[in-house]
């Protein structure tokens, strides 16, 4: 039992100790500069990768156990972005390039899941939050708003699927859930360290260009990112995986996919 | 369960769904039955069941507000949601604080029942241990002062600068967020330590150590249950310092009426004894003036007589004079005594020589060191001694065998050794710290001669008064030898 055998607790970082700022500063000037000089399609192409890479990365350096040596880890992860980016962009069905995203955070042997019978508790417990959540949502905005569910083309939806797990959902849950929520909640408690990580990724997609902008989307997207966000804090504390707060958000962003005005 | 609710719920939302009022639909008003039957079956569970009700009546409520407005059946389907809201809230606060409270009732009795009995401090701290950890839901440590040393339970050691020694060490409860090793982060391990309080101070400490969160309130009702560990575990202590302080007693009791009894015995057998001891002279005295007040004898005669007579009345003196140090011993005061520079030689040869001169069936040999270190004693005392040591061995040994009796120097520390050594049966191990007792005669002596089992008690108290010391001791094949010490002067 530690509190009688261990000596003194391991130092606990800083809440942002290990930020690799070097390396989002050169993401920042480089998307910076793309915004300057390159057309808009290209400049949002390295701004999605240099701000999905900053976070993937940010992630990794934080959770690693030598932050120091993943210094250069956002720059990196803004390389995997921007190369499948280019694929899909390029490429008919070159989308699927994100999926490249998650082999290569698994490739580096990151300790963001559980093994056996825990691995497979959190992800049906996700996948169960992620499609009532979606569900909820599909009846609610159906109901309110004028949307409509809009039964989507396979080759569409694997689009959406590829970019929600390579991109979207992987690089949010990454920094938010496994990088912030459990710094926080190596300090605070549950509560605090939930909706430090909730409030800090509802703003992430508030802030996010792809999103419509009128009141009545950003109280749902509040209400529902909040609720995902919550959920997913308290997945990651259950189950100490990743993978279930993963399947949530895939399963959400499916659903709220099929949405259509 | 779950599931239960979880369906109850789902049918409840059909019924809205198909009832032709909507959102204003009667069937609202069940939503409260599965929240109040979650709260009370996991008590929080109240909240996610009002929280889920409500979710699953959000899409009747928000169409009808966005098609018309804020009607009376939109505010009341906003206050259904309130209401939902706050009896999950209330009905699963309260069903947790009861089930605290009965908790810690709970845990109060098993605590006093895990220390009650007899159990080692050590024993009583893993059946604590064993009850709490059941009931806190986490790892639980104990570390308890015992003298010197801290038992311990839920460790083999207590490392210095550990949680829980910093508590020992300081008195202040201790917070710890993060123990460190949780899994990349994401399920810190957090631990508490309160003080274990008891009448003399911090007595020990309670550690819980789990994987989730500690709160505040937790953390209060902790210290006020290590506060009753403390209290239980220092009342079991005085309890089990008051049974051994019972049972001490009752065989210092026990002993002592033992004693009692012996000694009654011993005395009687004395007063049978120093009877027989004191009516043998006195029968001889009694007989010798009789015939000297009826009779006529020649001088011869007369003079012999007066030679008995006087062997008697010596007789008789020194029996009384042994009764008179028997008497001074037991008040526990030394006998008095006469000292002088003394050659312990020349009394050891003397009273060796009027032994040998009375009793000629033994052969008494006499070793001694010339020269000898002088003595500061009682010579009459010292005379008194060799002679009862002597004495001794010629009754205890048979005809013919032999008594040695020598005196020897000590260098370090400066002193007189006497030996009196015979080649009689010897005395039994269990007999041998004893012999030197008021009153006490071997089971093998009594039976071979008389005696009132004082000579060797008065030896002995006359050898402590002058410094020295005695022991008695078998030889082989067979015999007894009794050793004398007495300090010398330098």
């Amino acid at each position: 039992m530690r509190a009688l055998e261990q000596a003194s607790a391991p130092p606990r970082p800083r809440l942002l100790e290990a930020t690799p700022l070097a390396a989002l500063a050169a993401l920042a000037a480089a998307w910076g500069l793309a915004a300057l000089i390159l057309p808009s399609p290209a400049a949002r192409g390295i701004g999605l990768a240099a701000a999905h890479g900053g976070l993937l990365g940010t992630a990794l350096a934080w959770t690693a156990a030598d932050g120091a040596r993943e210094r250069w880890a956002p720059l990196q992860a803004a390389l995997v972005l921007g190369a499948a980016t280019l694929l899909a962009h390029l490429v008919p069905g070159g989308v699927v390039a994100y999926l490249a995203v998650p082999a290569w955070v698994v490739w580096r042997r990151v300790e963001w899941r559980r093994d056996g019978a825990e691995h497979a508790r959190a992800v049906l417990a996700g996948a169960l939050f992620g499609l009532l959540l979606g569900l909820h949502l599909l009846v609610n905005a159906s109901l309110t708003l004028g949307f409509h569910v809009r039964p989507g083309r396979p080759a569409d939806l694997l689009a959406w699927f590829a970019y929600d797990l390579g991109a979207n959902v992987l690089t949010a849950e990454a920094f938010f859930r496994a990088g912030l929520f459990a710094r926080a909640h190596r300090r605070w408690p549950f509560a605090v360290a939930a909706a430090l990580s909730t409030a800090a990724s509802v703003t992430r997609y508030l802030v996010d260009p792809l999103l419509l902008h009128t009141p009545e989307i950003l109280a749902g997207a509040t209400f529902y990112l909040a609720l995902l966000g919550v959920g997913n804090c308290w997945l990651l504390a259950c189950h100490g995986s990743l993978a279930g707060p993963i399947a949530a958000g895939l399963l959400f962003f499916a659903a709220y996919r099929l949405l259509a005005r | 369960m779950a599931v239960a609710i979880a369906l109850a719920l789902a049918g409840i939302t059909a019924l809205i769904a198909v009832s032709d009022a909507g959102v204003g639909s009667l069937w609202r008003h069940a939503y409260h039955v599965p929240v109040v039957v979650a709260a009370l079956r996991w008590g929080g569970g109240g909240v996610l069941a009002a929280l889920a009700a409500m979710l699953l009546y959000t899409p009747f409520v928000l169409p009808a507000l966005e098609r018309a407005g804020p009607s009376s059946s939109v505010l009341e389907a906003l206050l259904t949601l309130g209401l939902l809201l706050g009896v999950g809230v209330s009905s699963g606060a309260l069903v947790a604080g009861f089930r605290r409270q009965r908790a810690r009732y709970e845990a109060l009795v098993a605590i006093q029942r895990a220390v009650d009995g007899d159990a080692p401090l050590d024993i009583a701290l893993v059946r604590l241990r064993a009850c709490l950890e059941g009931r806190l839901g986490g790892l639980v440590g104990l570390a308890v002062r015992d003298g010197e040393r801290v038992a311990l339970a839920g460790a083999a050691v207590l490392v210095p600068g550990s949680p829980v020694a910093r508590v020992l060490g300081s008195g202040a409860p201790l917070y710890v967020p993060d123990l460190g090793g949780g899994g990349g982060g994401s399920r810190p391990r957090r631990c508490f330590v309160a003080p274990l309080v008891g009448r003399g101070g911090i007595t020990g400490a309670l550690a819980l150590e789990r994987r989730g969160d500690i709160g505040a309130e937790e953390r209060r009702a902790l210290l006020a249950l290590a506060t009753h560990v403390g209290l239980a575990l220092e009342n079991a202590r005085l309890a089990a310092r008051q049974r051994r302080f019972a049972e001490e007693l009752a065989e210092k009791v026990t002993a002592a009426t033992r004693h009692v009894v012996e000694m009654d015995r011993m005395k009687s057998d004395f007063v049978a004894i120093a009877s027989h001891e004191l009516r043998t002279p006195l029968t001889a005295l009694q007989g010798f003036s009789e015939l000297l007040a009826t009779r006529r004898f020649a001088p011869a005669d007369l003079a012999r007589v007066g030679a008995i007579m006087n062997a008697e009345t010596e007789r008789l003196g020194r029996i009384v004079a042994d009764f008179l140090d028997l008497a001074r011993l037991e008040r526990g005061l030394a006998p008095p005594l006469r000292r002088t520079r003394v050659d312990a030689g020349a009394v050891v040869s003397d009273a060796v020589e009027v032994l040998r001169r009375a009793r000629t069936t033994h052969a008494l040999e006499v070793f001694c060191d010339s020269p000898l270190p002088p003595l500061d004693a009682d010579p009459d005392a010292l005379d008194r001694v060799v002679k009862n040591l002597v004495g001794n061995a010629l009754k205890y040994s048979p005809a013919g065998s032999r008594v040695r009796v020598a005196a020897r120097p000590h260098a370090a520390p400066l002193a007189v050794e006497i030996t009196v050594e015979d080649e009689g049966p010897g005395i039994a191990e269990a007999d041998l710290a004893r012999v030197f007792e008021p009153y006490y005669r071997t089971p093998g002596g009594a039976r071979v001669a008389a005696g009132a089992g004082l000579g060797l008690a008065v030896v002995k108290s006359l050898v402590d008064a002058h410094g020295g010391t005695i022991r008695a001791e078998n030889v082989a094949p067979h015999g007894t030898r009794m050793t004398l010490i007495l300090p010398a002067l330098p």
